[in-house]
């Protein structure tokens, strides 16, 4: 055992993200730089993608989905804070249980569970505007079809992603640092604030980048449950490859949405110490 | 005595990790059925060197022997010795019965003569043998450290190391484990090489100890030797509390620079002197007034730190009218010459 | 604690209220199901099982169940084999640059997958390579393996290495050694990483959407059918879909334990 074998070991790992992660990366970015509306890498390199994206009203979707991954990181994040608190606090057969049930739906298709929410949502033979109505005789609307809609399904699809992630980082609060704190006078929005915000600071992190990562390139909930109301930047970027046939737009535009992507999670992933939250 | 070769010989062992040298060209014999001891600081190289003698490492230079076979380039696995490692390192996922036959069953041993060795080997440690099935995640310290005593004694090895192995055990365990193991050295007649960074466990158990330090052997010794004996402060230093007093030339001859009183005969640099050899009461060698400024009960004996001149000095008397003694007061002390072990650094 | 039975009951309802709402949409898929009409209308005038009688004589069911089973299963052994070498390298072993491939290893899992999966379709065309249920394996695979890693790296850290050293001293081969000592020990980091895997890959939409071309997995045509066409078929094949990877899950639970009971001295 006299050479450290770590470095062959990761070896297949760095070949499969080489071949298949940074390359294609590259190519696309390389794509981008081509002449619109060419199929072939051997064109004229030139940013004219980039003018184009920036003036021909692309920023839009981008713009929408900036902010629907925001705000679902936001509300997310505001739900699954209370429910790590009481899972944690309360840990035991029940929490145990509770957790399993939150956990199971992530392995259920996002395409049957944004499909049901749309049938629950329906307007008239709805799942529930037909109970209601067959219950109370009472009609009501819907807010399908609207960017609203798009956000909760957001929501939904990614409250797991926030959670568990959350639930390590509050697993990281020893408990006896909240009654220090208590001890010394602290009350309940200082101790969140000086205490159990900061030590389970990893685990939001985590959690919020996962979840703002995943929405920044999700079209599955804007497309079933939005409609037409709003076109999110990866709809676009399809658009651009299928029916425009124009690569090197859509390569360009998928640039955009790298470089954000890179931007947040660059200097997170630096700071992270994964490591320190898996090991407990 | 016929003329047996050495268990063990170690011959300019060295053993580097780029421009660090762990173990610095130890030399040393080590005889059939000795307990021998390593013991040093953290950091001092007496991992390393095991883990040499254990065949889990290379060393840069230098050779081994065992029983006059050079063994020094023969992996761990073909070496007729067995380890006790730090952490225990039992196979979690397996049970107590597992664990004990797996050397056994490397080495293709029917499942019959290994159980019955196994069952053997568990009575010898002490543990009932309806432990045989259980899983090791349910044994308690003491049964893992008898589990991992067991489990290389079943590999049936020449020389038995042992790295640390009560380190992470409470103080009465530990007490109960060290008289336990010493019986097991003197029923089973192996050799055993221990390593611990605590002197008092190696005067226990040892039939010699050698105090390591930046890879080197700073004394080999008997235990009453190194008690005795120390050939410098940083094996004294190893026996908890003891007073170290300088000692310089002035005038005439030597004498206690803090002290401020001659040291007739002195033969180095620093005086080594144990606590209890500092008396209450003017009748030794040596005598100077002291004031007392701290008093500690220790049980059967009291401890006073006293301050004489420049020197703070620690003594302990058993409990009695002498012990008697308040701090802020002001006592006659003293020591004879006889008790000083002299050491130059 | 003053009002703590209140808290406690505010709590209780609290966490009611997200399981309930998380699964309302699931229990609505198996209502709808129900339904004989193309048009919903609930509460159902007739509650029929026909949907899923159409669906068990449709071998378009056979094809997409086929299809998402054989990327699960070559996602499975290419992310166990691969995740747990690379868990060695994650955990297991102390190495210059391991720190940096820990950070890289994790790029793919935080990174937009329907990004990644148009990343993919795009470089694989520019390359003259047709989209097929094996790209799509490729495209999992490039999200998958490093969470299996991670799973398994798990259970790596909390593994003594002492445990190989002891194996080695007391004459095990290096060989006897992963199947004795390394192998059993990392075991049920490896079923929990084969299970993620599994379950991951089966209900993947946004890698699959780009990357599997003429190949349609499940969770595909049911993202298509939602949108047109849609008949009580499309909820009826979604409960038969979930099923059937419920189904595997339990059967791979029962193997393991089977198998885990012949090892086990009695």
């Amino acid at each position: 055992m006299r050479r450290n074998p770590g470095f062959w070991y990761a070896l297949p790992m760095i070949v499969l993200m080489l071949l298949f992660f940074a390359a294609p990366l590259a190519i696309v970015v390389w794509y981008s730089l081509m002449p619109p509306r060419t199929f072939d890498l051997t064109g004229d390199i030139g940013l004219q993608n980039y003018r184009t994206a920036f003036g021909d009203g692309y920023g839009v979707p981008l713009m929408w989905s900036l902010i629907g991954a925001a705000l679902t990181t936001l509300i997310t994040g505001l739900l699954a804070w209370p429910t790590a608190k009481i899972l944690h606090h309360h840990a035991g057969r029940w929490a145990s249980i509770v957790t399993a049930l939150i956990a199971l739906p992530i392995f259920i298709s996002e395409s049957v569970r944004l499909f049901g929410l749309s049938i629950f949502l329906m307007p008239g033979g709805g799942i529930l505007a037909g109970t209601l109505n067959a219950l109370f005789d009472v009609q009501i609307g819907t807010f399908l079809n609207t960017r609203f809609a798009a956000l909760v399904g957001m929501i939904y699809i990614h409250f797991p992603f926030m959670l568990f992630p959350m639930l390590l980082g509050v697993a990281m609060i020893p408990a006896d640092r909240i009654e220090a704190a208590r001890d010394l006078g602290a009350g309940r929005w200082a101790v969140l604030r000086e205490v159990e915000l900061p030590l389970a600071a990893p685990g939001l992190l985590v959690g919020g980048l996962l979840t703002f990562v995943l929405c920044l390139g999700a079209n599955a909930e804007a497309a079933i449950l939005g409609g037409r109301a709003v076109t999110v930047i990866t709809a676009a970027i399809e658009q651009r490859f299928n029916y425009a046939q124009d690569w090197p737009m859509g390569a360009a535009l998928t640039v955009l949405v790298i470089a954000v992507t890179a931007a947040l999670v660059f200097p997170a992933v630096r700071r992270i110490d994964l490591n320190r939250i898996i090991r407990r | 005595m016929t003329h047996l070769p050495p268990a063990l010989s170690l011959t300019g062992l060295t053993r580097r990790f780029g421009t660090k040298t762990a173990v610095d060209a130890v030399s040393i014999d080590i005889a059939e059925g000795e307990f021998f001891t390593i013991v040093g600081p953290s950091g001092s190289g007496k991992s390393t060197l095991v883990r040499l003698l254990a065949g889990l490492d290379v060393p840069t230079a230098g050779s081994l022997h065992l029983r006059g076979r050079d063994i020094t380039d023969m992996p761990a696995n073909r070496r007729p010795t067995a380890m006790v490692f730090q952490s225990l390192a039992l196979f979690d996922h397996r049970t107590v019965g597992q664990n004990i036959e797996f050397a056994m069953k490397m080495k293709g041993v029917p499942p019959e003569a290994r159980r019955a060795r196994a069952l053997e080997l568990l009575r010898l440690v002490r543990l009932p043998e309806d432990y045989y099935p259980r899983p090791v995640t349910q044994c308690s310290g003491g049964e893992r450290q008898r589990v991992a005593l067991a489990r290389a004694l079943g590999s049936d090895p020449e020389i038995l190391f042992f790295d640390e192995p009560l380190s992470a055990i409470d103080y009465r365990l530990r007490k109960t484990l060290e008289v336990e193991l010493k019986e097991l050295h003197q029923r089973t007649g192996k050799t055993f090489i221990y390593i611990t960074h605590s002197l008092e466990e190696a005067m226990v158990m040892s039939d010699r100890i050698a105090i390591m330090r930046a890879g080197r052997f700073e004394q080999i010794g008997t235990p009453d030797e190194i008690y005795r004996r120390p050939h410098s402060r940083f094996v004294a230093g190893f026996m908890g509390e003891v007073n170290i007093l300088p000692v310089s030339q002035a005038g005439g001859g030597a004498v206690f620079t803090d002290l401020g009183l001659a040291a007739p005969g002195a033969a180095g640099a620093f005086a080594v002197l144990r606590p209890e050899a500092v008396r209450p009461g003017g009748d030794a060698g040596v005598g100077f007034d002291a004031e007392v400024t701290q008093r500690l009960m220790l049980g059967s004996r009291t401890q006073f730190h006293l301050r004489a001149g420049a020197a703070a000095l620690i003594a302990e008397v058993a409990a009695g009218p002498q012990a008697d003694l308040q701090i802020g007061q002001v006592a006659r002390f003293s020591f004879d010459m006889a008790d000083i072990a002299w050491v130059d650094a | 604690m003053r009002g703590g039975r209140h808290i406690l009951w505010l709590k209780v309802l609290w966490v009611g209220t997200v399981v309930t709402a998380l699964y309302l949409p699931i229990v609505s898929v198996v209502l709808a199901s129900l339904a004989n009409t193309r048009y919903m209308r609930f509460p159902h005038k007739v509650w029929t099982l026909d949907a899923y009688r159409a669906a068990a004589a449709d071998y378009t069911t056979v094809t997409l169940h086929v299809i998402s089973l054989q990327i699960a299963v070559c996602v499975v052994l290419l992310s166990v084999t691969l995740g747990t070498i690379g868990a060695m390298a994650y955990a297991r072993h102390d190495w210059r640059g391991r720190g940096l491939f820990q950070k890289i290893l994790v790029l793919p899992i935080f990174f937009p997958q329907p990004v990644l999966g148009l990343a993919l379709l795009l470089s694989m065309s520019a390359l003259g390579i047709a989209p097929s249920w094996k790209t799509a394996v490729v495209a999992h695979a490039v999200w998958i393996v490093p969470i299996v890693t991670l799973v398994i790296s798990i259970r790596l850290f909390g593994y003594d290495v002492a445990q190989e050293e002891a194996a080695f001293d007391l004459g095990a081969s290096r060989w006897q050694v992963a199947r004795e000592v390394t192998l059993p020990a990392l075991w049920p980091g490896i079923f929990s990483g084969a299970l993620f895997a599994f379950l991951l890959s089966w209900s993947n939409l946004p890698l699959s959407v780009y990357t599997s071309g003429a190949d349609t997995p499940l969770p595909l045509w049911l993202f298509s059918r939602t949108a047109t066409n849609y008949s009580p078929l499309v909820p009826a094949i979604a409960v038969i879909g979930t099923c059937v990877s419920g189904l595997i899950v339990v059967m791979l639970l029962l193997m393991r334990r089977l198998l885990a009971g012949k090892n086990q001295p009695v």
